[in-house]
């Protein structure tokens, strides 16, 4: 109860909160509200925000935009949130065996990680369109990747760290099972973390989907997603902007959601946890 | 006796800032006399490091600000004097000395290089003069190989050897005033028993006076002058070493005798009951008074004042003896 | 500086193994590689026939090894496309990117430090809530939609600046800009972070009572040890900057090596796409080792 009222005088959080639900309710809701994403009508095309029968207006197919955008919104999110949570448990799992087991296996993990995390996540959503083709497998690739790595990373510096901690060299000398001392002892120590730094990766995510999708390598028509909207519309910039604009303003909203929930729930953690936060998060 | 060389009157620090407004040293006043050592005594919180970087105007502010009282030096009152005028004194007049030596230097320099510059910072000299006297303070700290440290790094010292190098760092523009702050809390106590003998050395040689803080009595009764026991932000009793150790007036003094182990003595150690109160939770009367086995009921309505009795002074309504 | 010598080798052996999976990568895509150059009415002996003459239907290791050799030896092969040499279009891709990214690592250095030092100077004033809000939006703006706000406000409104193309620096301001624009943000929090975090160290209190000035303090001291964070920072951003170029450059129609890769990812143009990608890996490679040794040289204690 104490830590809920403390996360609801946290005004970064709540602010955060309240712009993500309002996207989750459109991503998940929009679509079938606002009917076909992919009903053309030429002669409709070019509609500014407002106007009758299409709530943002139409592209230059005559497409619906709010229909367009609120299922580039589920796919964004379905993306970003499912891959960066799977990379959440494998990232976690491996920094835990790295950072306890220590030795040679520690010596190959943490060798691999470092090479990794030092690509950026457009570069290797780039490499693996260039080897599987364009859509969205390479951008899932591409984050699933280098988020496991990344939280990885940090979660094995954590587990260095706490194993070092007297309360774990006591449970040690106590007898207990590696099993019992990863799960019981070091795993609740590191999971805020990682939980933490995964919500920040979301953010990356959007955007890494959502330049792939700018440049044409992610999501293919007749797909929509709001990079390759943004895209789109930035040839009738003169003409009716909000193609471009409504799907842009999207994006940055999602994205400063999930950094300020991010930064919210990192003024929750205590204040050790949060300088590991800070070194991580220099992508 | 002399006149003081630092004398300390009245000298209260608060808490200043978003609404709370509380006094953590309370009229504290304490004097520091040429070639004695002075050691400050107290458990932790009790405001003894405060009053001792307050001196140096080192104590974080805001939110602490000095809220009464002066320092004198020379003629000056420290708390007034402005930042250009106490950077010039720190260092060259009175000097300091902390408690952890390894997170206490700067990393990414020398030993050397942290001396030279502290030279450099008071004196227009040439790289080689300034190099010269860092070399002689190692020396005068009692490092055996000067040019060796001189070159090393904080991380490549033990803490014995990174306390002296800190020593050597107050010591090399050759201040009037050491202020050591639990200087060998951090150490072994071999190494403690060397630091210790070097301040003395260093009172008995270049006739410094020096400020000892620490909590442990056995090093005050090795190598201190006079003392001053503090409790809860103020001076409860101050005298000199023999009369206070042997005839300990406050009952706070006299319970921390109590808690000390000695080998000749077949004493049970008694420790203080209770809790020290919190400095923005203080009782109108005596700070005391809820752990004190003597207490009266004036203690409880009224603040005592420091008054003199037999050769110490005492803020007490009943002393022991 | 062991250590160093093992990161070294150790970070080539890795380079070498990353350029086999995304050159092994490349070449294995199935069989759509010939459709960038066959008709679509080509039969399946055609397409069978063009992959034995490009030496397709080969071991991928020989294809490596033949492809290294040939890379040593400066022949990096034709595009598929319009069949021109390479490395006649290596030499001025790789120059205007050197420039993009060169000017946008200063723009990101040269500005991010400074405002993360006065930020943490000037701690809770207003200069400080206003850089640390500006360096919070700089991270959520996706570099894509900074762009095409940048174009619409400073070409397409304003008209001080071209939109797209290259020559002369004017053409450079806006993309170099929109690159840097992130890490700026990112290095004003963590040059701010990171000298806060070093004022409040005990080394501060100890320079303070030897008598040294705070502005001897601040810009020797606690900046010397602030800037370590920021080496292994720098070797990542060259990471970052590569990755972003892809999409910057493509934006501005800034001929570089991003803009190339991308469009011959497009058109399934696979020789471009090989020697691009794999100077890439390179470039991105070596910013990191470059920082670690950084980091390595300029730390006392691993330099030792």
């Amino acid at each position: 109860m104490n830590r809920f009222r403390r996360a609801l005088k946290n005004k970064q959080l709540v602010i955060g909160s309240i712009i993500a639900l309002v996207i989750v309710v459109l991503g998940i809701f929009g679509p079938a509200i606002f009917g076909d994403y992919a009903k053309q009508d030429l002669l409709r095309g070019h509609k500014p925000l407002g106007t009758s029968g299409a709530f943002f207006g139409t592209d230059a197919l005559g497409r619906s935009l709010a229909a367009r955008a609120t299922f580039g919104i589920r796919i964004s999110l379905l993306v970003a949130i499912s891959v960066t949570g799977l990379a959440m448990v494998l990232g976690t799992i491996i920094g835990l065996i790295a950072g306890y087991v220590k030795g040679v296996i520690d010596g190959v993990i943490s060798l691999l990680i470092d090479f990794i995390w030092g690509f950026p996540l457009i570069l290797v959503a780039v490499l693996a369109a260039a080897s599987i083709g364009s859509g969205l497998l390479p951008v899932i690739f591409a984050v699933g990747l280098v988020n496991t790595v990344a939280i990885a990373r940090v979660v094995r510096g954590e587990v260095l760290g706490i194993s070092e901690k007297d309360f774990v060299v006591a449970a040690k000398a106590g007898g207990y099972s590696t099993m019992r001392i990863i799960t019981k002892h070091i795993a609740p120590n590191v999971i805020p973390v990682a939980l933490v730094l995964s919500s920040y990766y979301v953010a990356v995510a959007i955007i890494a989907e959502a330049a792939l999708s700018f440049v044409g390598l992610g999501a293919q028509p007749p797909l929509p997603s709001l990079g390759q909207m943004v895209s789109e519309g930035r040839n009738y910039m003169r003409l009716n902007h909000w193609e471009s604009t409504i799907p842009g303003v999207i994006i940055f909203a999602m994205v400063l959601s999930v950094s300020l929930i991010g930064d919210g729930l990192r003024d929750l953690l205590d204040p050790r946890l949060r300088t590991a936060l800070e070194r991580a998060r220099v992508k | 006796m002399d006149t003081p060389l630092l004398d300390i009157h009245d000298l209260s620090i608060g808490l200043r800032g978003d609404g709370v407004g509380y006094d953590i040293v309370r009229n504290v006043s304490m004097s520091l006399f040429p070639t004695e050592i002075l050691a400050i005594v107290g458990e932790s919180g009790c405001g003894k490091s405060l009053t001792a970087l307050s001196v140096l105007a080192l104590h974080a502010s805001p939110p602490l600000h000095v809220t009464s009282g002066s320092i004198m030096y020379d003629g000056r009152d420290l708390t007034k004097v402005s930042a250009s005028q106490m950077r010039a004194l720190r260092g060259a007049e009175i000097a300091m000395v902390f408690q952890d030596p390894m997170s206490a230097l700067d990393p990414m320099f020398t030993a050397g290089t942290l001396l030279t510059s502290a030279v450099q910072a008071h004196y227009k000299v040439r790289y080689d003069v300034a190099k010269n006297r860092a070399l002689e303070a190692l020396a005068d700290a009692g490092i055996e190989d000067p040019r060796r440290r001189f070159a090393e790094y904080p991380f490549q010292l033990s803490g014995g050897m990174a306390q002296r190098v800190m020593i050597a760092l107050a010591l090399v523009n050759d201040p009037k005033i050491l202020i050591a702050d639990e200087p060998t809390t951090a150490l072994d106590v071999t190494v403690q028993a060397q630091i210790l003998d070097r301040l003395k050395q260093l009172k008995a040689e270049r006739g410094m006076s020096i400020i000892l803080i620490t909590h442990n009595l056995g090093v005050v009764a090795s190598v201190a002058d006079r003392m001053v026991v503090m409790y809860a932000g103020e001076v409860v009793e101050s005298g000199t070493v023999e009369e206070v150790l042997a005839t300990p007036q406050h009952p706070y003094t006299n319970g921390l005798l109590g808690a000390v182990p000695r080998l000749n003595s077949d004493a049970t150690l008694v420790p203080i009951m209770g809790r020290v109160p919190q400095p923005n939770d203080l009782p109108p009367g005596c700070s005391f008074a809820d752990r004190c086995g003597r207490v009266l009921d004036v203690c409880r309505a009224e603040r005592p004042q420091l008054a003199v009795r037999r050769n110490s002074e005492v803020r007490c309504y009943n002393p022991v003896g | 500086m062991r250590s160093l010598l093992k990161t070294v080798v150790l970070t080539l052996l890795l380079l070498l193994a990353s350029s086999f999976a995304v050159f092994a990568g490349i070449r294995l895509s199935g069989g759509d590689v010939t459709a960038a150059r066959l008709p679509a009415s080509a039969t399946a002996a055609d397409r069978q026939l063009f992959r034995h003459q490009m030496g397709l239907d080969q071991p991928i290791f020989k294809q490596y090894s033949t492809y290294m050799g040939d890379l040593f030896r400066g022949d990096l092969g034709n595009s598929l496309t319009n069949n021109a040499k390479i490395s006649a279009l290596a030499v001025d891709k790789i120059k205007n990117s050197l420039i993009l990214g060169a000017t946008s690592m200063l723009l990101v250095f040269g500005i991010g430090i400074p405002l993360g030092m006065i930020a943490s100077l000037k701690r809770n004033s207003w200069v400080d809530t206003g850089i640390t809000s500006a360096s919070v939006a700089g991270m959520a703006v996706p570099n894509f939609w900074l762009a095409l706000i940048a174009i619409y406000l400073f070409s397409t409104r304003l008209g001080w600046l071209p939109s797209a193309g290259q020559g002369g620096i004017k053409y450079l301001v806006l993309p170099a800009f929109v690159l840097s624009a992130e890490g700026i943000a990112l290095t004003v929090r963590m040059t701010r972070s990171a000298m806060l975090d070093n004022l409040n160290q005990d080394f501060v209190r100890t320079l303070r009572a030897a008598g040294l000035s705070e502005r001897r303090i601040y810009f020797k001291h606690v900046l010397r040890n602030s800037m370590l964070p920021i080496i292994s920072l720098a070797g990542l951003r060259v990471g970052q900057i590569v990755g972003y170029a892809l999409v910057v450059e493509t934006i501005f129609g800034w001929p570089g090596v991003g803009q190339i890769l991308v469009n011959a990812v497009l058109r399934r143009d696979y020789p471009v796409v090989q020697f691009f990608a794999l100077l890439l890996v390179l470039v991105v490679t070596l910013g990191n080792l470059a920082a670690s040794i950084g980091y390595t040289l300029a730390n006392p204690k691993l330099r030792k």
